[in-house]
């Protein structure tokens, strides 16, 4: 068997004003994957294509190796998928859910499930059209949960939340990654939700992915160094280095590939080095996305 | 396995509407029960009110069955079980046509049983009644194959008014019809050529519908 959860090889889709691009994404198991995206980036589109709801125009899907959309009867049993479009019965009851729910999945975990409906301070025997956003957004992932799938596909989910459901839900998927065998692809425009809970970020932009890594790695490898330069002089762009802004003296150097020796050769310049800072992964989400915009206008 | 998750998404479906099916079985038994009056008003209401609870059934169910569905977003969440499209639209096309059968069948079964029950009402109308049950069964599938097939509620509602004309114009061209029309007043059913050619006709719209609807389902790449 794959050590691979997800595998997508080459993965086209065009649509009238959309492409998505020779995607190449890998989720190996027990892995949580990011995938970070502007809005409209093709983040959806992906998932939607490994879930087998779209049909790709090329390329190759596995999902917990089972090819995609042809296999995708045997790949969901398996797989837990929720999205922000998607929605429950208005007029039925969250217990109805449940029923229904249970009645098709044999792994249907009923303790769990009870447990869940504590922690989310949901009443099963409510109405779906009576809850709040976030009590339906927690509905959904019950339902999902609660079947114990090795895979969870995660689109959006915590779009529209307040902070204190999107603190409940996370609490509640870092949980659920604690069984190690679970892999689980997580959506995201909210970088923090993505930093706080993924092993590896992937970040997708314009239907092309630009980077994809372990964050640890991620996070190490961006950073931010603040110069003084001789007036006058224009700062150099060193090899890791994908932007400088200059204003006057000062100038904000971003890496990419940050190595201390830069500091060094910045010195050896005539440039001043004040501070060398670590980057949250919004403002390298930010920067990947402008750097790459920048490519392909360049291109 | 998958043939249990067809059965229990058609079962979800016929949790959800039953209300309304059962609404419509009430008001065709109403309309019945109208029949009975010896009244030949209370006959011509009781008549066209029986055609429109079948009428009103069919337009309203593939909308509320089918297109719904989409609208109101429980697709996606319907997909993410382990079912295909092909098996979601065999679903919802079994689903759709099993919960207009029922009451269509029912109220049919009811409506032959009186009129052969009653000696004053002349048994040569029986043919053009199954005609006429016809006309709806028609209407409906079409309605119900548009929904599926544009998952639209626009083109579903063109469907519909497309459809509700033409009940008009065929009941005045069927009842208007000479090799129908002299046979009404018979003691018994006559099953004319006229009579048989209508009713091939009407089971062969159906046959047809239904299979290019499934051909185009199975053809589909998108879903949600």
């Amino acid at each position: 068997m794959s050590d691979l959860a997800i595998e997508l090889d080459g993965v086209e889709k065009t649509y009238p004003f959309f492409t998505l691009d020779r995607i190449h994404l890998q989720v190996p198991h027990g892995q949580i994957m990011g995938l970070i995206g502007p809005n409209g980036a093709g983040k959806s589109t992906t998932i939607r294509i490994l879930m087998g709801l779209v049909q790709q125009d090329r390329g190759e899907v596995r999902v917990l190796g089972r090819r995609m959309p042809a296999e995708q009867i045997a790949a969901k049993w398996d797989i837990g998928f929720a999205s922000e479009d998607m929605r429950l019965y208005e007029g039925m009851t969250l217990a109805w859910h449940m029923d229904f729910i249970r009645s098709i999945y044999p792994n249907w975990d009923a303790p769990y499930a009870q447990l869940l409906l504590k922690r989310f301070g949901l009443r099963a025997e409510q109405k779906i059209k009576g809850l709040s956003h976030g009590q339906r957004v927690k509905a959904t992932l019950l339902l999902v949960l609660a079947r114990r799938p090795r895979l969870l596909v995660l689109d959006e989910p915590t779009t529209g939340l307040d902070p204190v459901a999107r603190h409940e839900i996370l609490k509640e998927l870092t949980a659920v990654m604690t069984d190690e065998g679970r892999s689980v692809l997580f959506s995201s425009h909210n970088t923090q939700d993505v930093e706080q809970i993924s092993d590896r970020i992937t970040f997708i932009d314009r239907g092309r992915i630009i980077d994809s890594m372990d964050k640890e790695a991620y996070l190490d490898r961006w950073r931010r160094l603040r110069l003084e330069v001789p007036s006058g002089m224009a700062l150099p762009a060193l090899p890791g280095i994908i932007g400088i802004r200059q204003d006057g003296r000062l100038a904000v150097a971003t890496a990419n590939a940050f190595a201390p020796e830069m500091a060094n050769a910045y010195e050896s310049t005539g440039a001043r080095v004040k501070s060398i800072e670590t980057m949250t992964l919004e403002e390298i989400f930010v920067a990947n996305v402008e750097h790459s915009r920048e490519q392909e206008v360049g291109a | 396995m998958t043939s249990r998750v067809i059965q229990t998404l058609i079962l979800k479906d016929w949790r959800l509407q039953r209300t309304q099916i059962l609404i419509s079985v009430a008001a065709g038994g109403l309309a019945l029960a109208l029949l009975q009056l010896k009244s030949e008003t209370a006959f011509l209401v009781g008549t066209v009110w029986f055609f429109v609870s079948l009428i009103v059934l069919g337009s309203m169910l593939p909308v509320s069955n089918v297109v719904n569905e989409r609208k109101k977003q429980n697709l996606p969440f319907l997909m993410s079980l382990p079912i295909s499209a092909l098996q979601y639209a065999i679903s919802k096309m079994a689903s759709t046509l099993g919960l207009f059968l029922l009451p269509w069948g029912a109220l049919v079964i009811a409506a032959s049983t009186l009129v052969m029950s009653r000696g004053d009402i002349p048994k040569g109308i029986v043919p053009l009644m199954f005609i006429l049950f016809g006309l709806p069964l028609v209407g409906f599938c079409l309605i119900a194959a548009t929904a599926l097939v544009s998952e639209s509620e626009g083109w579903a509602i063109a469907a519909t008014i497309l459809c509700n004309s033409w009940y008009g114009l065929a009941w005045y061209f069927i009842i208007r019809n000479p090799a129908i029309n002299r046979d009404l007043n018979s003691p018994v059913p006559v099953w004319s050529p006229a009579v048989l050619t209508i009713l091939t006709g009407e089971a062969a719209a159906v046959a047809l519908i239904l299979g290019v609807t499934f051909y185009l389902q199975s053809r589909k790449r998108e879903f949600v």
